[in-house]
């Protein structure tokens, strides 16, 4: 009787004194970085890079767990319905934006407050060197003789690299033949084989085809050249006025106490400044554009809005 | 045994009946530009015409159906220990996020073993309390991998 | 050739230095465990292990990382023979036999065969892979939409009666993993199909689950269900003389081994499980060319020398694809890919002779990989076949809890484990009706590939269906399909013609 007592007490001094302990410091424990990906892709490699580095700057680990499926929704979801105590964080990257147009999500961007963005990847189309079109104004002009003829391979229907292929389309007013593929990986394949005529990409897929010269960059959908391949121009040089890309960064749950995400920010930032991390995007061909939490909420904003647009128009 | 072999064979048609059903109403396109229901219905009148062709054979043999090798298990059906054990892991499961992978595991393996008549409590706890401490402690510091911490914080 | 040869001695130069023995060593190590454990595979090791190599060298970084991978594929099979449980994806075949075989008693001889087949099909691999990497790999690009179609119906008709008995059977439960592999996303418009607005749903059903669930989780239930008397006996105990193969078993494995080193390192190429594939082909053809096809399903020591080669061969030509021209086929090498990516190396046609230290120092430490493996495999022969000791009553809760552990790490979703728990209410039941789940496994494979092909073709061509024909790759698959069905179809035919002219 008296040690069934002694033990109920214990218990109750355990969990009362774990309770405050919790909220005083953050962080006492790691951090988790949800990557609604599966492990090895491109998302999952950069923020598994800046996890390593953060971690010193933080004090705590702060670890990458993956969520895949869906298309992102189930990471994005999870989170969403995570405790807000900057512990569960998740990797916010274009396609956030665009889900909640595409599938009933019971999420936005909306669900989060945004701490940081550490990349900002322009998308390209990508074609072999033996192509018949040398540049992009060949490539247009076939295109608009030839309409739906073009074979252009994306990482998914409805993903990113499929609505910027879209999107492109419209702009530059041709019609091309979007051929889904499971991935990056199958869809450059594909174009390797001489299956389809180009694909569209993002970094770092494609790169190091392109860095042998077995692949060509056809076109480059961004406001400035590529620090990798500087001769190559990008589409609004050549005269559509164009451009579209994908950014990564990273989010909280909505709520989070604003103290806990500016110690988050602080930390990833120096992360992302970090010798080694930079050297691992240069690496990656991953184009390292920080934005602090304001205008990263207001790019995730807008950017919403875009996508809904696009793909109002798109599924017609 | 005929008659167990219909049933199976009848749950396989009625699988393959709800399957058509539910892939009808998506929409189907043609084969040329085939829309997301077309494979799925495809796939579930064969399965209708496979178990319904699978039942006829069954019906009409004279011998036992099984003399084509594969044997059926020839133990008691969807037995109290069966149902006991998938409840548990299901309890498990629902339990795991709320309790924490430690605490779970150790209800688990506890239910389980007793579930299997083992009587002695405290040989079981203290199976059960190794058990799960020793796997806690693989897969959590060994291997660093995340297992859910319930409430109490481990 | 003969630069190969100097190229592949600087290699084991680099391979052998203290550190990279080292790395090596631990690797492997990690991989052994990573693959005994159910649920938990090389993926989810090489990505857990990714950032522990930040500090090393590129090659050696590789050298762990590859360690990881091939040698999961060795302890994968441990817990397939020992507790019916698939440690690895790929070695869902070797349970068939291998628990057979651990059931009488024969589990050391099982395991033991397991680690010989392993150890030459992957040196073999290895082999091939410094020889005939660039020539295969161009090979491999030749392969578009529509020739995997037709390799997919090919395979999909010649495997899915792997495990003999009813073909009707086999059939509809091929049909039923089919139907399994549409939920989720339809891969080419994107649409939710049988979601039912449950985002976990519309990730479709983890192959993972399917398989534990199935012939894990399903056999303990089958063993739970026996009357309680069968629950106090243990399992026959191994006596010492059977738990290492005679020189009559390794005389009766050495053609498997060698015909499934060869089968895996061919299938090997195809991009997706590849691993899991090769070893259903293998299985096949082991029971296809047997003097005694019966012993098969009851544990036939080929049934497993063969299958599990063709594992390993497959995960070694699985760096074909990757080296030589920079695209992962299989989710391990898409992160080893990243590996690379983070160490500064960009795999591809010019890692080759950009990275030459490299290359050939993660081809030597493989050879020594497999050495290692081998001997690390072998003396825990006995110990493992001691688990099946514990008497029932302790294991198999000890097994439920190790499913569930392992699943869970997958994916980090409890939803898996319930469709673990299902499929295993499953198994059971398909044991009662007597129905093989091995189809279905493998309906559930390739059935989304097969689909995704079919409509990727017809895409391309703009609906013309003489796609399939024209493309010499794509006819040859399809004849041969149409011979596999037919010629059966014309002996039975000539038999009953015969046999009626006999007796008229």
């Amino acid at each position: 009787m008296r040690s069934r007592l002694f033990l109920i007490l214990l218990a109750a001094l355990v969990i009362g004194g774990a309770l405050p302990l919790q909220a005083a410091d953050f962080p006492t424990k790691e951090v988790q970085i949800v990557v609604p990906w599966a492990a090895g892709g491109a998302t999952d490699l950069i923020f598994r890079a800046v996890a390593a580095t953060t971690s010193k700057y933080l004090g705590k680990a702060v670890v990458v767990v993956n969520r895949p499926g869906g298309g992102g929704c189930i990471g994005y979801t999870e989170v969403a319905n995570a405790a807000p105590d900057g512990y569960t964080l998740v990797s916010a990257i274009t396609p956030l934006t665009i889900l909640p147009h595409q599938v009933k999500t019971a999420f936005t961007c909306k669900s989060f407050d945004p701490i940081i963005n550490i990349s900002s990847d322009p998308s390209m189309f990508l074609t072999r060197t033996d192509a018949p079109w040398k540049d992009l104004k060949d490539f247009v002009d076939f295109a608009k003789t030839n309409p739906n003829m073009i074979t252009v391979g994306n990482s998914g229907a409805g993903g990113g690299v499929h609505l910027v292929a879209l999107a492109f389309q419209k702009a530059a007013g041709v019609n091309f033949n979007h051929i889904p593929f499971p991935g990056g990986g199958p869809s450059v394949t594909a174009l390797l084989g001489g299956h389809i005529n180009a694909v569209s990409v993002s970094p770092p897929e494609g790169i190091p085809q392109v860095r042998a010269g077995k692949l060509k960059i056809v076109a480059l959908f961004a406001d400035k050249r590529f620090e990798m391949f500087p001769d190559v121009p990008t589409v609004k040089e050549q005269g559509i006025g164009f451009a579209m890309g994908m950014w990564r960064g990273l989010v909280a749950p909505k709520g989070t106490p604003p103290e806990v995400l500016k110690k988050l920010h602080d930390a990833f930032k120096k992360g992302m400044e970090d010798p080694a991390f930079k050297k691992s995007a240069a690496d990656m061909a991953v184009n390292i554009n920080y934005l602090g939490p304001a205008d990263f909420g207001k790019l995730m904003v807008s950017d919403d809005e875009f996508y809904g647009q696009l793909v109002k128009e798109v599924k017609r | 045994m005929k008659r167990r072999d219909l049933i199976g064979g009848g749950v396989v048609f009625l699988f393959g009946a709800v399957t058509a059903v539910l892939s009808a109403q998506m929409p189907i396109g043609t084969f040329r530009a085939a829309g997301s229901g077309l494979f799925p219905l495809c796939l579930g009148i064969l399965l209708m015409a496979l178990s319904g062709a699978y039942m006829v054979q069954v019906f009409w043999s004279e011998k036992r159906p099984n003399e084509d090798g594969t044997s059926a298990a020839k133990e008691e059906g969807l037995s109290l220990p069966v149902i006991a054990f998938l409840t548990i892991m299901a309890v498990a499961t629902l339990f795991l996020h709320t309790l924490g992978y430690a605490v779970v595991s150790f209800l688990l393996m506890a239910g389980l073993l007793r579930v299997l008549g083992l009587k002695r409590w405290p040989l079981n706890v203290a199976l059960s309390l190794v058990t799960a401490a020793a796997s806690h402690t693989l897969f959590v510091y060994v291997l660093k991998i995340p297992l859910p911490r319930g409430f109490l914080g481990i | 050739m003969l630069e190969s040869l100097q190229h592949l001695a600087t290699g084991f130069g680099v391979a052998l230095s203290f550190q990279n023995f080292f790395y090596c060593l631990v690797g492997v190590v990690v991989g052994t465990l990573v693959g005994v454990l159910p649920g938990l595979g090389p993926i989810a090791g090489i990505a857990l292990l990714i950032p522990a190599t930040f500090g090393l060298n590129a090659t050696s970084a590789i050298i762990m990382l590859a360690g990881i991978y091939y040698g999961a594929m060795y302890g994968g099979s441990t817990t397939s023979i020992l507790l019916n449980v698939p440690g690895e994806t790929a070695s869902v075949i070797t349970c068939i036999d291998g628990y057979q075989m651990a059931q009488k008693g024969r589990a050391g001889k099982a395991l033991a065969i397991c680690a010989v087949g392993s150890f030459i099909a992957g040196t073999l691999g290895i082999f091939g892979l410094v020889f005939l990497a660039p020539p295969l790999a161009e090979a491999a690009l030749a392969f578009g939409p529509a020739e995997y179609f037709s390799l997919m119906v090919f395979g999909f008709v010649v495997l899915s009666n792997v495990t003999g008995g009813s073909f009707l059977k086999s059939l509809m439960m091929a049909v039923v993993g089919l139907i399994i592999g549409t939920i989720g996303l339809d891969p080419v418009t994107g649409d939710g199909r049988f979601a039912f607005d449950s985002p976990s749903l519309l990730a479709g059903i983890e192959f993972v689950a399917v398989a534990i669930g199935l012939f894990g989780i399903g056999e303990v239930l089958v063993n739970v269900a026996q009357p309680a008397q069968t629950l106090e006996q243990k399992v026959i105990v191994p006596r010492f003389r059977e738990l290492y193969p005679t020189l009559y078993d390794l005389k009766e494995s050495i053609f498997a081994i060698l015909r499934g080193a060869g089968i895996g390192f061919g299938v090997g190429l195809v991009p997706g499980p590849a691993p899991v594939i090769a070893t259903y082909a293998s299985y096949m053809v082991e029971r296809k060319v047997s003097r005694h096809p019966e012993e098969f399903g009851k544990g036939a020591i080929k049934g497993v020398a063969g299958p599990e080669s063709a594992n390993n061969a497959a995960c070694q030509s699985a760096f074909i694809p990757l080296f030589a021209i920079g695209i992962p086929f299989a989710p391990p090498t898409a992160i080893l890919l990243g590996a690379l990516l983070i160490h500064g190396v960009t795999p591809g046609p010019m890692m080759i002779s950009e990275h030459p230290e490299l290359f050939w120092g993660v081809i030597a430490s493989m050879y020594i990989g497999n050495f290692i493996l081998l001997l690390l495999n072998l003396p825990f022969v006995p110990v493992f076949a001691n688990i099946l000791r514990i008497p029932k009553k302790i294991l198999l809760p000890l097994v439920t809890l190790f499913c569930l552990t392992g699943m869970y790490t997958v994916n980090n979703s409890t939803f898996d484990i319930w469709m673990m728990i299902l499929f295993g209410a499953l198994g059971f039941l398909l044991r009662r009706w007597a129905y093989e789940g091995a189809p279905l496994l493998l309906a559930l494979v390739l059935g989304p590939k097969l689909e995704v092909a079919f409509r990727q073709s017809l895409m391309i061509s703009h609906g013309n269906f003489e796609v399939f024909i024209t493309r010499p790759i794509s006819l040859a698959f399809l004849t041969a399909t149409l011979l596999f069905l037919l010629v059966p179809l014309l002996q039975a035919f000539r038999k009953r013609l015969r046999s009626a002219t006999a007796t008229a």
